[in-house]
């Protein structure tokens, strides 16, 4: 399926705010400095599980320049966007029912880095200062870390109810998806395989730690915060502070990187709104690096227990999965992990346990579920593609999803992906059929891994103008957080009206001025703002055909909130990752030395920004697949990676050249066949690695991140 | 560290700076050719004074005369005091590069660099490389070439590139991996701001050729 040639949208276009972005122009909430502003610093704990039983607030209060000190004893708001029932998010009904309350300040305090207290001072050195003077008498408790250790009786409860964190309804028990019979399937099947894979807390680490800056006229508060979704995080804040929606603004024009779980507000905003009402004065509370690590949340870590049933042939018969996910001790997310989807099988089931433990909270990071997801089941399928003495990518084309009476897709691409990859890596050539063949210390191998990620469709806003000019003002709720949400809409806008860009200014970034936008997570906003934009677009011109332009300083003014539907179908983006990696046998290292990335995200907008995010998705991937972990020390609880060098983040020597091409569609959803891109190049990653360093040196490591003491001791 | 406002310090120099200052530990901003253009902090607001010390340093092409905190970090003279706001702090401790500036022309993390080091010296921040309202070509290949995702580490990526361009103005990839690989990219864009220095690079050496070299 081909797409026809359209004006402005698919052709390669820069950023229309790339020269502030290369100017230092751009403002980020960091970089706003008002009239009287006070500094805030936060006190976190240095234990993973205490009582606080008594708070001395004296020398800091004496301490000159101190403005105020909020702390669990004056400050008992609720953080709704914390804790809550299933981790549904953007829920007010399941706010209502969630039992196990995250306040901004709690007590008991249940993770090494969970806020004490908060002062807010006349600069930050007096405010550092401060936080040093106050004294905290805590009664310690023992304390569990690891979700496996959590889920057995005689664990510590960190919950009264236990550490099983509620499903949707608000009941303490695992999760069970089931299709089919597995029993049967395992009936059914001539091999059965079993293995046990982990994986483990990734920090989002984006390179802006958090920040605020709250400012409050009579009853209207102003936020200026990082957020990739100025909607949700300004209705999140009026509901947890007991506001009307209209009495709160939230602003956020740049924003240094998102990740995930920056769509809502953060504890942070709740904590400067409050000093900067008890101070009188705008506050900015500055996060340390070390605040975001240890404070704020990362992938949520997992064990996953795999079964799978297979006839000689190489069809899957069934598949079980048991996973037991690491939440920290309050739940923001759903901990569920994806993949099995991803086969074409009778008989499947999935229970999963979403664990609390005394580790700082895990939540969404790029693809919530899905690179934790597909490392282990693609692992999996990749062990049993050699042990049924098949080419992994003749396996993969035999037991992918694939369209059929209970799977009836808006376009189906996966085969054409992976057949399409497979070519332009040359995988003949590069894949070992014997692993570890390579002779020497040197070893070379080659892996393949696909996606089938869900291209959502769903509501959101548009407003535009016209005045005299004929110049058009596109009023969108976006933020921008890297992927080029803003220059996405403005092409779509431009395209529709059939005028050069320019004609068209883009307001984002601030609830006062903008209608609601979903917000930049889920890969979401170029498919719904995008279509937003058109419906609006299409009634101005309508209006501009009936009434003509406007004169004098009249405004033509059309708004459109369009509520898609998929009609049951599933709408998918597909893509197919394939890795070639060299193994150093004597020190345990891996470079990688292709690596190829087809993908079908239907129509693209603007091949420049979406080869982008491919190729920053994958180098953000092999961070994961090789390196990153939220490492902490057993005895004390306490976490050791607590910045960027222990993490070990992909840098320039590590990022492979990605080569990217795109399959386009347009399966006549979204804006003209749209899809998302901003996560699909971080989630095959892992597992495409993964498989390549299998081929490379014959074994497999089924505990990411693949360091090189997992590959020494695994060739040992 | 002393509060006393009437203690000497050790980098006293040859400056009276005192009577400048009060009592309010306020910045103050002096270019060669004018008087005082900035004082940000307002005066009284209980902060403590703090030992300071009076330095002299080219700014982005300017002589200015700062009164400087002897804690504060170049970056927290840029920032906070000059309002310099492109130079960015991911880390404040020296792991991500994102606050890089050039200092005599070499990059150093102004996160982990004293104010008062710059005395006497040269600094370009990222404001710098636009002149007169034109971008440097550096900055347009980084537009050209998709270099910024979400931003925040390409002042860094741009300073760092600027240095290793202006002695080796015509790299190869892997000359500027090894130059910026103190520079952190977690939207992990690194293939992109490779491809626009190198560009950059390229497109300089064929100007100056076209320029009659």
């Amino acid at each position: 399926m081909s797409v026809n040639t359209m004006k402005v949208i698919g052709h390669a276009t820069p950023r229309i705010d790339a020269a502030e972005r290369v100017s230092g122009r751009a403002i980020y909430t960091r970089d706003v400095y008002l009239d009287g502003m006070l500094y805030a610093q936060v006190l976190r704990s240095p234990h993973p599980h205490a009582r606080i039983k008594a708070i001395d607030l004296s020398k800091a209060r004496a301490l000159p320049g101190v403005k105020a000190i909020v702390t669990h004893e004056n400050c008992h708001y609720v953080w709704g966007a914390g804790s809550t029932a299933g981790g549904v998010q953007y829920n007010d009904d399941i706010k209502k029912i969630t039992t196990q309350r995250r306040y901004a300040f709690n007590n008991p305090v249940r993770y090494v880095g969970e806020p004490i207290a908060a002062v807010a001072a006349v600069d930050r050195h007096v405010a550092e200062e401060a936080v040093r003077l106050i004294v905290v008498d805590y009664e310690v408790l023992p304390f569990v870390l690891d979700q496996e250790a959590a889920l057995r009786d005689d664990a510590v409860k960190i919950w009264p109810e236990g550490n099983i964190s509620p499903d949707a309804r608000n009941q303490f028990q695992p999760t069970v998806q089931k299709h089919g019979n597995v029993e049967e399937g395992f009936k059914n099947a001539d091999r059965v395989f079993e293995a046990r894979y982990s994986t483990v807390m990734c920090h989002n680490a984006q390179m802006e730690p958090r920040s605020c800056v709250a400012q409050w006229n009579g009853d209207k508060l102003t936020v200026y915060t990082p957020t990739g979704g100025i909607a949700n995080c300004h209705h999140d804040l009026a509901r947890d502070l007991g506001m009307p929606d209209e009495k709160v603004r939230v602003i956020c024009h740049y924003m240094g990187g998102n990740f995930g779980n920056k769509n809502q507000n953060q504890d942070a905003d709740l904590i400067t709104a409050v000093l900067a009402r008890e101070a009188g004065a705008p506050v900015k509370l500055e996060f340390s690096r070390k605040d975001d690590f240890v404070g704020m949340h990362g992938r949520w870590p997992t064990v996953q227990y795999y079964k799978v049933g297979v006839k000689n042939d190489g069809r899957l018969t069934a598949i079980q999965l048991r996973t037991i996910s690491n939440m920290g001790p309050y739940r923001k997310n759903s901990g569920s992990v994806s993949g099995i989807e991803l086969y074409d099988c009778d008989h499947t089931e999935s229970t999963l346990f979403p664990m609390y433990t005394n580790r700082t909270t895990a939540a969404n990071f790029r693809g919530p579920s899905d690179p934790q997801g597909y490392y282990p089941i693609q692992s999996h399928m990749d062990d049993i593609a050699y042990a049924m003495k098949m080419d992994p990518v003749d396996f993969v084309l035999k037991n992918m999803v694939k369209p059929g009476p209970g799977t009836v897709f808006t376009n189906y691409t996966l085969d054409e992906c992976v057949r399409r990859g497979a070519e332009l890596f040359e995988w003949k050539k590069r894949w070992k059929p014997e692993p570890g063949s390579d002779r020497g210390t040197i070893k070379r191998g080659a892996g393949v891994a696909f996606m089938a990620f869900r291209a959502a469709v769903g509501s959101s806003s548009a407003v535009i103008t016209v005045d005299a000019k004929q110049q058009y003002t596109l009023y969108v709720g976006v933020t921008d957080v890297g992927p080029g949400a803003k220059t996405t809409m403005n092409i779509i806008a431009a395209d529709e009206l059939g005028v050069p860009l320019s004609k068209v200014t883009v307001v984002w970034g601030d609830t006062d001025t903008c209608p609601y936008s979903v917000g930049e997570s889920g890969s979401r906003t170029t498919s719904m703002t995008g279509e937003a934009v058109i419906a609006a677009v299409r009634d101005l011109k309508k209006q501009i055909a009936d009434k003509g332009m406007p004169t004098g300083s009249a405004l033509l003014t059309a708004s459109a909130t369009p509520m898609p539907r998929l009609d049951g179908k599933i709408r998918n983006c597909f893509g197919a990752n394939f890795a070639e990696v060299e193994v150093d046998t004597e020190l345990g290292a891996v470079k990688i030395l292709k690596f190829v990335a087809v993908h079908e995200s239907g129509r693209i907008m603007n091949p420049l920004t979406a080869a982008s995010q491919v190729k920053g998705g994958v180098a953000m991937g092999v961070g994961m697949a090789l390196h990153e972990n939220m490492i902490y020390d057993q005895r004390t609880g306490r976490p050791v990676v607590t910045g960027y060098y222990f993490d070990r983040v992909v840098t320039h020597l590590d990022a492979p050249d990605v080569q990217v091409e795109f399959i386009e569609a347009d399966d006549g959803y979204g804006p003209y066949g749209a899809k998302g891109i901003g996560e699909a190049g971080m989630i095959t990653t892992p597992a495409a690695i993964s498989n390549a360093v299998f081929n490379a040196i014959g074994r497999r490591i089924k505990d990411l991140p693949i360091t090189r003491d997992k590959i020494l001791g695994a060739l040992a | 560290m002393s509060t006393d406002p009437e203690k000497p310090t050790e980098r006293d120099g040859d400056v009276s700076r005192r009577e400048f200052l009060g009592a309010t530990g306020t910045a103050l901003v002096v270019t060669a050719a004018a008087p005082v253009v900035g004082a940000q902090a307002p005066p009284g607001n209980g902060a403590p004074v703090r030992p300071h010390t009076a330095i002299r340093l080219t700014l982005n092409g300017n002589v200015q005369r700062v009164e400087v905190d002897d804690h504060w970090t170049l970056a927290e003279l840029l920032r906070d005091h000059l309002r310099l706001t492109g130079t960015k702090l991911g880390c404040e401790r020296g792991e991500c590069g994102a606050c890089t500036v050039l200092v005599d022309g070499k990059p150093v993390y102004s996160c982990s660099y004293l104010a008062a080091w710059v005395d006497g010296r040269t600094v370009l921040t990222v404001e710098g490389l636009t002149r007169n309202g034109t971008l440097d070509p550096l900055q347009e290949a980084f537009i050209a070439h998709d270099a910024p995702q979400c931003g925040f580490c390409t002042s860094g990526q741009l300073m760092s590139a600027k240095a290793l361009l202006s002695h080796t103005p015509r790299p190869t990839p892997a000359d500027v991996r090894t130059a910026l690989a103190g520079n952190l990219c977690r939207c992990s864009n690194y293939n992109r701001i490779v491809e626009a220095v190198v560009a950059a690079g390229a497109a300089g050496s064929t100007a100056r050729t076209q320029g009659g070299a």
